[in-house]
């Protein structure tokens, strides 16, 4: 595979601020309107950065025994919750890093977490069992155990939960426990997103291929041809498009009209290897790709799903995960190696740099 | 960019109570200056006494193209993505398979999914085996034979528990079913630690460095006696056995150790290839020639050697020396009338048994195809493919180098059932041009596949 060679921020990314953790950043996110980035690493250390400056606001070490997994920001971004391999969840107050909450799930890998769309309730994840608590850490409701670990959770609405697993997506009812829709389909399922609305359901395949169904139709259909697994799956604000990975290049299926059977997606083709992380702006047709490079580049895109680079940055180091500032005016890239950097994004007034 | 090198994997497999749990427990007692990450399919009774142990239930995820290929393991695919975040952590990986776990996809997981394959190299595949009780695992289950045919190292475990004879009589079994692997005995699972890690059994590179020639050779004959012998008159003596005649090779000076050995193996197999000349009892047997014993009449039978000098006589015999009890005793010139009776027998001052060709019983087993010349590597590549194709269930896997026509290197290849990469490794230089290859699998064809790769040379 062909390396890239480095370069300077480029076009509407601009150099903002940069900060380092211990060890492999897993997660991030901004908290607080933008006014604090955090970052997980894999170390189970958790930390705050100031968002304009990037000072260290606050800092934990190990809070999970053997690794933190996964964390997940309160839609409100006044709290937080991590998980880790410690079976434990945690959740924790933004602002100053005070653990509020300690959810014992026992022995095993907490691995997925998600706050409901409306922060009233979080879904965790523990290899074949999925459980729901309300925010002050009450059980609200356990799944059955499925038929192999729980690879992907996503909500589609305030009280409807889907899990993805070998062979299946389930949709539950959280609140009423009821099943409310089974998709099967023999394949691993290995990454889950739902369009905005909540009708189109978008899975990863180990095969590698991108499974979806639409809900009210029960039309299903599968993209085959990647040269890996498509792990990386990102809906558009609009769900007019879904930008996935599964290579080196960004494939991008539109949804207009009777799409993306039969039509041609878009292919956005700069960075040098695997794509390790997509994630679209909070407004309009802006998406931030990462890879396993280290190259990062922002997009714009046509409904179409065709798109043109609007800046780009490079890391050194397999990109983790990017994150947009709630206002789309930064982005940040979180590293393999625990480097953290963010970058303002506006329209540069003097050429390019 | 990281350019750091792939940790290695070494699964251990084998059913349950082979010793897979004490052997894993003595690697980690012994290798203090390496930090392992254990990955645990299987919780028996016996705990794993260490930092890093993650337990993780065994999913086997197919494919919805329903190809056996593509099947892999899921557990592995989670667990090892998320270690290799913590990479600095650990600098090597070894995973505790359950008794009854498939190695196909756990070995498929390191060539299929694009993720593990750049962070992690599957270094070896090492199956414990019961000695006292795989004998019956091997006849009621196909996981069981399976995990023989797939393993860089059979560990024959329990010895202590079964005669030296049954052992001798399961080895081969065993390295009949899988030539490729390398047999090590132990009792209690103690066997030495650079038997077991850091093979590079899947990087043929490294395989073919450390042995040229990693087929282990068949002979013609299965056994070798060799008699410190004075000057004068010897009977052989054998009874009948279950062939009307036998193939025997007298050779002069034969040494002892196993390098001695080994060269006079080698130079009886080229005698071996010239006709045999029949000799019927009474006939002197002549030193350095092959010959046919004819042992059809009833009794026992007597052959002689006259030899004018103090010498080491090696014989190498087709049969082992049990099935037609072969005895070697002086015959002392004043007593030669004694109706053939003396007790002045002598016994070899060193035996061995060679791995022989025969009919294999299993139905797994080993295919070796060895062969000088150069190969068209289209006609190859055709059969290969077509073979794989249609036979790819069955051939769990291939290793082994062929010389390609026109190509100035050699081309070394493996593969997991279907999946199959060929790659040029050195220059061939002064070397004879030969291809060299092994298939195991079930119910594999000898004789049409050995035609079939024939046809491919130039």
């Amino acid at each position: 595979m062909s390396r890239i060679e480095a370069f300077t921020p480029k076009g509407m990314l601009h150099k903002g601020w940069s900060a380092q953790v211990e060890d492999y950043a897993i997660s991030c996110g901004w908290v607080l309107q933008g006014k604090a980035f955090l970052v997980g690493d894999s170390a189970g250390g958790i930390y705050s950065f100031e968002g304009k400056s990037g000072d260290v606001i606050w800092k934990k070490k190990e809070v999970h025994k053997g690794g933190l997994l996964a964390m997940s920001i309160h839609p409100e971004g006044k709290s937080f919750a991590t998980a880790g391999q410690d079976g434990r969840v945690l959740i924790w107050d933004s602002k100053e890093g005070e653990l509020s909450k300690v959810l014992d799930l026992g022995k095993g890998w907490a691995e997925q977490i998600k706050w409901s769309p409306n922060g009233q309730f979080l879904a965790v994840t523990l290899s074949r069992y999925v459980y729901v608590f309300c925010a002050n850490g009450q059980e609200q409701w356990r799944s059955d155990q499925h038929p192999s670990t729980v690879s992907a959770i996503a909500w589609s609405n305030s009280n409807e939960l889907a899990t993805a697993c070998y062979g299946r997506v389930t949709f539950f009812d959280v609140v009423t426990n009821k099943v409310n829709q089974k998709l099967e389909w023999q394949g691993s399922l290995v990454s889950m997103v739902l369009s905005p609305n909540g009708d189109i359901v978008v899975c990863g395949s180990q095969d590698n291929s991108v499974h979806f169904w639409r809900r009210s139709t029960n039309q299903d259909s599968e993209m085959t041809g990647y040269p890996g697994k498509p792990s990386q799956l990102a809906f558009d604000q609009s769900g007019t498009v879904l930008a996935t990975g599964g290579s080196e290049i960004v494939t991008v299926w539109s949804f207009q009209g009777d799409g993306p059977e039969g039509t041609v997606p878009g292919r956005l083709t700069l960075h040098a290897d695997f794509i390790s992380s997509l994630a679209f702006s909070h407004s309009g047709m802006l998406l931030a790709s990462a890879a396993r490079d280290g190259s990062v580049f922002a997009w714009f895109l046509n409904n179409n799903g065709q798109g043109d680079p609007v800046g780009g940055a490079f890391v050194g180091e397999l990109v983790s995960q990017v994150a947009w500032r709630p206002d789309d005016c930064a982005l940040a890239a979180v590293n393999a190696k625990g480097g953290i950097t963010v970058w303002d994004f506006k329209v540069r007034t003097k050429g390019f740099a | 960019m990281s350019t750091e090198k792939k940790v290695p994997v070494t699964i251990l497999t084998g059913f349950l109570g082979s010793g897979k749990t004490t052997l894993l427990n003595r690697i980690l007692s012994e290798e203090h200056g390496k930090r392992i990450a254990v990955i645990e399919n299987e919780y028996g009774e016996v705990g794993i006494d260490q930092g890093l142990v993650i337990n993780a239930d065994e999913e086997v995820f197919e494919m919805s193209n329903g190809c056996i290929c593509c099947t892999v393991r899921g557990d592995l695919i989670r667990v090892l993505g998320n270690l290799m975040k913590r990479r600095d952590k650990f600098d090597y990986v070894l995973v505790e398979t359950t008794g009854l776990a498939d190695p196909g996809p756990v070995a498929q997981t390191f060539f299929m999914d694009d993720e593990i394959r750049d962070e992690f190299s599957l270094d070896g595949i090492v199956t414990l085996v019961d000695a006292a009780h795989i004998d019956q695992q091997l006849g009621r289950s196909d996981e069981s034979s399976e995990q023989v045919a797939f393993a860089d190292v059979l560990v024959l475990n329990k010895t202590d528990l079964v005669s030296d004879e049954s052992l001798d009589i399961l080895e081969s079994r065993l390295r009949d079913m899988n030539r490729m692997a390398r047999v090590v005995r132990s009792k209690q699972a103690d066997v030495s630690i650079d038997t077991v890690l850091n093979l590079s059994a899947f990087d043929l590179d490294q395989v073919l460095k450390r042995r040229p020639t990693f087929l282990e050779p068949e002979y013609p004959f299965e056994w070798t006696g060799v008699f410190s012998l004075e000057r004068g008159r010897y009977e052989l003596s054998l009874e009948e056995g279950p062939d009307p005649t036998m193939s025997l090779v007298a050779m002069e000076d034969q040494g002892i150790n196993e390098v001695a050995l080994n060269d006079g193996a080698e130079s009886c197999v080229r005698l071996y290839a010239d006709s045999a000349e029949l000799l019927h009892p009474g006939s002197t047997v002549p030193i350095g020639k092959h010959v046919s014993l004819q042992l059809q009449s009833n009794g026992r039978k007597s052959f002689f050697l006259e030899l004018d000098h103090a010498t080491q006589i090696g014989l190498f015999t087709q049969h082992t020396a049990e099935e037609f009890d072969i005895k070697v005793s002086t015959v002392d010139s004043s007593i030669t009338e004694n109706d053939g009776k003396n007790d002045s027998m002598v016994k070899p001052a060193t035996e061995r048994t060679w791995v022989a060709e025969h009919e294999h019983d299993d139905e797994v087993g080993s295919i070796a195809i060895e062969r000088v010349g150069d190969v068209d590597p289209e006609k190859l590549n055709k059969w290969l493919s077509r073979l794989l194709a249609e036979k790819g269930v069955d051939i769990f896997r291939t290793k082994g180098f062929i010389s390609y026509a026109g190509d100035s290197r050699r081309i070394v290849f493996q593969g997991v059932h279907m999946l199959f990469t060929a790659q040029p490794d050195k220059e061939w230089g002064s070397e004879p041009r030969r291809n060299q290859l092994v298939f195991i699998g079930r119910n594999l064809d000898e004789k049409e596949m050995t035609k079939e790769f024939e046809k491919c040379l130039v």
